[in-house]
């Protein structure tokens, strides 16, 4: 073999080595599958999930952070409306400073009963390349990303959302049409990735 | 009466003057507010840091942001910008009497949205916190820093803004597969693509 197609298939194999955490997926392109337990024990997988729902939305929390914490009630209130409209929230726990028990602590204590994820190794996350919490994936049946951000732009004033993005998205999804605002963004916690 | 007036008047202005200097903060700032910041730094190189007061990681570096302010000293500004809550004002001032910073803090504006100021700052900023961006002499971005940095990180990149040798980048990302077989192809624009479905 030549040095050049040496030096190529050195530089892929290396490539492929250090690969792990890609740019977050675009908006359109298929949503990286995965696989993930729930606190209590169920199998979760992204595909399986998406194919007997009108929507998945994926929602990286966490258990300390005031930002994420700012929407517990939010997220609480969107999973029952939407969940009445074939909508799944799944909350997917990414850090490794929040171990299960106190993840399993938080939903209790907040009310939350759609499926939450510890993700060992934030593998999950990388895939994603999900930066902070709360932080928003929403993919559509045919396993398409349709909308990543913010849950809306005011954390602190739920009576006072201008831009509830996220329900505009869902609603634009539920009616087969395009997400306008497909991507936002909003401060949050940095995910502590091990 | 004009007795009163001028005593009424003093006890105001006194009154003010110690709320000023009470507070540890610099100021209010937006994104353009904090881009004035920036350019009236010019000819030194500037590291400005989001942090928050609940963020453990932002309070664990920001003695590291000290050190560097007194290491570095004239050539340096490091420029703080709390991203608290409106109503974790008092937090702040407390964290910032405790950490007694060598430079200036700001808190950043509440109302409006926040995704204007993220995107100003940076494109590649998601908004996570703690956050830094730094600038060269010239007062271009070089450099952006995302989450924790230890004294070691930070100086390393001060340095090399310092030396002049960091070229104006945006943050270090690992390529996707597809981008590393068109390097390696020597194709002209690598791109990268969605990883695909994985189990």
């Amino acid at each position: 073999m030549g040095l050049v197609k040496t030096a190529a298939l050195v530089a892929v194999i290396l490539g492929l080595s250090v690969c792990v955490r890609g740019a977050a997926p675009s908006i359109g392109a298929p949503a990286p599958d995965f696989a993930l337990t729930t606190l209590d024990g169920k199998p979760f997988s992204l595909a399986e999930a998406a194919r007997s729902r009108q929507a998945i939305v994926l929602m990286f929390i966490a258990t300390k952070c005031p930002y994420s914490n700012a929407y517990n009630a939010r997220m609480r209130e969107m999973a029952a409306v939407y969940g009445a409209k074939g909508v799944l929230f799944a909350g997917i726990n990414s850090n490794k400073s929040e171990p299960a028990d106190e993840a399993r602590a938080h939903a209790k204590e907040h009310g939350h009963t759609f499926p939450i994820m510890k993700d060992p190794d934030n593998k999950v996350a990388d895939l994603y390349d999900a930066k902070r919490t709360p932080e928003i994936f929403v993919v559509d049946r045919e396993g398409k990303l349709r909308y990543h951000g913010r849950i809306d732009e005011n954390y602190e004033n739920p009576s006072q959302v201008a831009s509830p993005d996220l329900k505009n998205a869902l609603d634009a999804i539920l009616d087969g049409k395009a997400v306008e605002k497909a991507e936002t963004k909003a401060f949050g916690c940095t995910i502590k990735r091990v | 009466m004009t007795r009163r007036a001028f005593a009424l008047l003093f006890l105001f202005l006194a009154a003010n003057a110690l709320l000023a200097a009470a507070s540890r903060l610099a100021g209010e700032v937006d994104a353009k507010g904090l881009a004035n910041a920036v350019a009236r730094e010019r000819g030194r190189v500037v590291l400005v840091n989001f942090w928050a007061t609940w963020c453990v990681p932002c309070r664990e570096e920001f003695g590291s942001l000290v050190r560097l302010q007194e290491a570095h000293g004239k050539h340096l500004r490091v420029i703080g910008v709390s991203t608290d809550f409106a109503r974790e004002r008092q937090a702040v001032e407390k964290f910032l009497t405790e950490q007694k910073p060598n430079f200036p803090n700001y808190h950043k504006k509440s109302g409006g949205d926040d995704q204007e100021f993220i995107a100003a700052v940076d494109p590649s900023w998601g908004g996570e916190l703690p956050f830094s961006v730094l600038y060269g002499r010239d007062g271009r971005k070089v450099k952006v820093l995302s989450g924790k940095q230890s004294y070691r990180d930070f100086e390393r990149e001060v340095r090399r803004a310092l030396d002049g040798s960091s070229p104006a980048s945006r943050p270090a990302r690992i390529r996707t597969r597809a981008a590393v077989r068109a390097s390696a192809e020597a194709s002209p624009e690598p791109r990268g693509l969605p990883l695909g479905r994985q189990g």
